[in-house]
């Protein structure tokens, strides 16, 4: 019950009243954990065992043989690198997009600063829901771009950087005004005091930025689904698992998309993993300054 | 800029220009290296926010189907079908249905975990951790691994619960009416209740030690210092994390599509699913309604903001009462 560094002593009741908490948090966890588990170590059973169902999440013999047969029967190869041309795309665009907006907004005056700034606020709560993506969808056909993914990498970038920007903007009035100053007299431009000075400052925040932006461009579906309707090769993960479902012998597919859903979680989880700082970092630091 | 350059030396002595001059020329630096920079981003705003919401407008009273020359003006044609559209009420009640089950079970629960990881008991961090792991992955996908897990022939669930004997015949998670949103519901809260649980957490950080020292020499339980002193110092959170729970629940539908894609019948048809499938739709009545799926997403998404109106107004009045 108490942080203190001196040690507290509990009573014997205490004491089995913690473990029986601690007790509850463990089976908590295990159900939390369990669907990802199931789907994880459902990817090594044969197609016979997940279509017989069962109560056993272990398999009865591990095989491999449905992610070589994802990887290349069923395209999973394609959409891993679509997957991740999204994601880095949509990091590296809100890193680059986000930092700048953030200094400027954070260090310059103008006309029309408060006009802007309120706009962006004003849409991160107005939400319309996929009708947005309509009018996108058809300037993407106009300009003979949506042969590409780079439309949805740019769309989603640019749908989700609002959050960003205000982030980094936070973090730049922390830093204080006299460094840039400082710069200047020693003849920085404008530009040269954001690339010296203020982003190696912003480290921390562009490391949430940069888990977060990945995560987004990782887990995107609406959007590419939209986007690809049409075209498979375009397809990540998320959206190229999702067909398979609905493709009408779906049913006898169970351990292809076992695998396929594998291969879309592990990524992240793994990013998770070793960045889980920054991910639960970047949420509170959000819902603060946003 | 140049006109109002003075020369210092003529200037007139009631006014020292030479302060003035200074300012001006510090703010002057960089001003169009500030605009070039925040230009991708106003660009961005432009297109993909700006744009898309005015582009709503122009459509709300024309059917079209998304072939451009198609588009018709057809009046009021459209808000008249809202208003007899027994499909898109309906899926307003589903959602506040859908909205209202979900908060009742996601924030006791976040705050719950929050509560117990406060306790610093062995491995609290490993706990958030998982706790918190549902969130970072796409929500398609784990409507897919619970499509798999409610599977009424060869579902884990159903296998579980017979080999244990509560169920003899299996459960049509998906395809029964009467258990569907229970299933909809275990899903989102998965999904979702780390994200809330972090915020509670991080509320709790704050309110200080002295404080739990003080009720706990007064003799408090776990419960009354709980009720006592946790919940009304953490009110500030509490009023933030619901706002953005509620209106978290009116929005979803990525994973309902997947899971149910709001099925059986219209069951758990949320709003925005509906609003989806007559956009992008490609079932069987492949007739596109942009037009009137434009005019329903405002109405929707005026439908949220009355919410969170209410919802700021309760939660104003409660603190008067408190």
């Amino acid at each position: 019950m108490a942080k203190n560094k001196a040690q507290i002593v509990y009573s014997p009741r205490q004491k089995a009243i913690r473990g029986l908490l601690w007790l509850f948090l463990v089976l908590f966890a295990l159900l939390v954990i369990f669907p990802v588990l199931y789907i994880i170590l459902g990817s090594f059973k044969q197609n016979q065992e997940l279509l017989l169902g069962g109560s056993n999440i272990f398999p009865q013999s591990w095989i491999v043989q449905n992610y070589v047969d994802a990887w290349n029967q069923a395209n999973f190869a394609v959409y891993t690198k679509n997957s991740l041309l999204l994601s880095v795309g949509v990091m590296v665009i809100s890193l680059v997009v986000s930092s700048m907006a953030g200094y400027v907004f954070s260090r310059k005056t103008f006309a029309g600063k408060e006009l802007i700034y309120g706009i962006f606020t004003a849409f991160m709560f107005i939400n319309v829901g996929s009708v947005s993506l309509r009018p996108l969808y058809e300037l993407a056909t106009q300009m003979k771009i949506n042969t590409s993914l780079w439309p949805v990498v740019l769309f989603s970038a640019g749908g989700g950087q609002a959050t960003y920007i205000f982030l980094c903007r936070g973090y730049v009035n922390s830093v204080p005004k006299e460094l840039d100053e400082a710069a200047r007299i020693d003849g920085c431009s404008f530009f040269q005091i954001y690339y010296r000075i203020i982003m190696p400052m912003l480290k921390p925040v562009l490391a949430t930025i940069a888990i977060l932006s990945f995560r987004q461009g990782w887990n995107e579906y609406i959007m590419p689904r939209v986007f690809t309707m049409t075209n498979d090769s375009l397809r990540p993960l998320t959206v190229g698992v999702n067909m398979l479902k609905n493709a009408g012998d779906g049913a006898a597919a169970w351990n292809i998309m076992f695998a396929g859903a594998t291969i879309a979680i592990i990524p992240i989880l793994i990013v998770f993993i070793c960045f889980s700082r920054y991910f639960m970092g970047g949420l509170t630091a959000g819902a603060v300054k946003g | 800029m140049a006109k109002e350059y003075v020369n210092p030396q003529l200037a007139p002595t009631n006014r020292p220009p030479r302060p003035v001059n200074k300012k001006m020329r510090l703010k002057e630096s960089g001003g169009v290296a500030s605009w070039l920079m925040l230009s991708p981003s106003l660009v961005f705003l432009c297109v993909c926010s700006i744009y898309p919401f005015i582009w709503i407008f122009r459509y709300i009273l024309y059917n079209y189907d998304g072939i451009p020359n198609h588009t018709r003006f057809t009046g009021m044609r459209n808000i008249t079908t809202m208003l007899s559209d027994a499909k898109f009420w309906g899926s307003v009640g589903v959602t506040f249905e859908y909205a209202l089950l979900k908060l009742i079970f996601i924030i006791p629960l976040a705050l719950i975990m929050a509560v117990l990881l406060n306790q610093k008991l062995k491995g609290s961090s490993f706990f958030r951790g998982v706790f918190f792991m549902p969130t970072v992955i796409s929500s398609s996908i784990s409507g897919m691994i619970f499509t798999f897990i409610f599977a009424t022939g060869n579902g884990i669930l159903n296998g579980i619960l017979k080999s244990i004997g509560l169920i003899s015949q299996p459960v049509g998670w998906l395809t029964d009416t009467s258990v569907v949103m229970a299933a909809v519901i275990i899903m989102s809260v998965w999904a979702g209740f780390g994200n809330y649980m972090l915020y509670f957490v991080t509320g709790m950080t704050s309110i200080s030690e002295d404080v739990y020292e003080s009720s706990r020499i007064d003799g408090a339980n776990g419960v009354q210092t709980f009720f006592r002193i946790t919940l009304p110092m953490l009110a500030p959170v509490l009023k933030v994390v619901l706002m953005l729970a509620i209106t978290g629940a009116f929005k979803d539908y990525e994973a309902i599509m997947v899971l149910t894609n709001g099925g059986p019948g219209t069951r758990t048809n949320v709003m925005f699913l509906y609003i989806y499938n007559l956009i992008f739709g490609t079932g069987s009545n492949a007739t596109r309604q942009i037009g009137y799926g434009a005019l329903l997403s405002l109405v929707a998404a005026v439908i949220v903001g009355a919410v969170t109106i209410v919802y700021n107004l309760v939660a104003k009045k409660l603190d008067d009462v408190v």
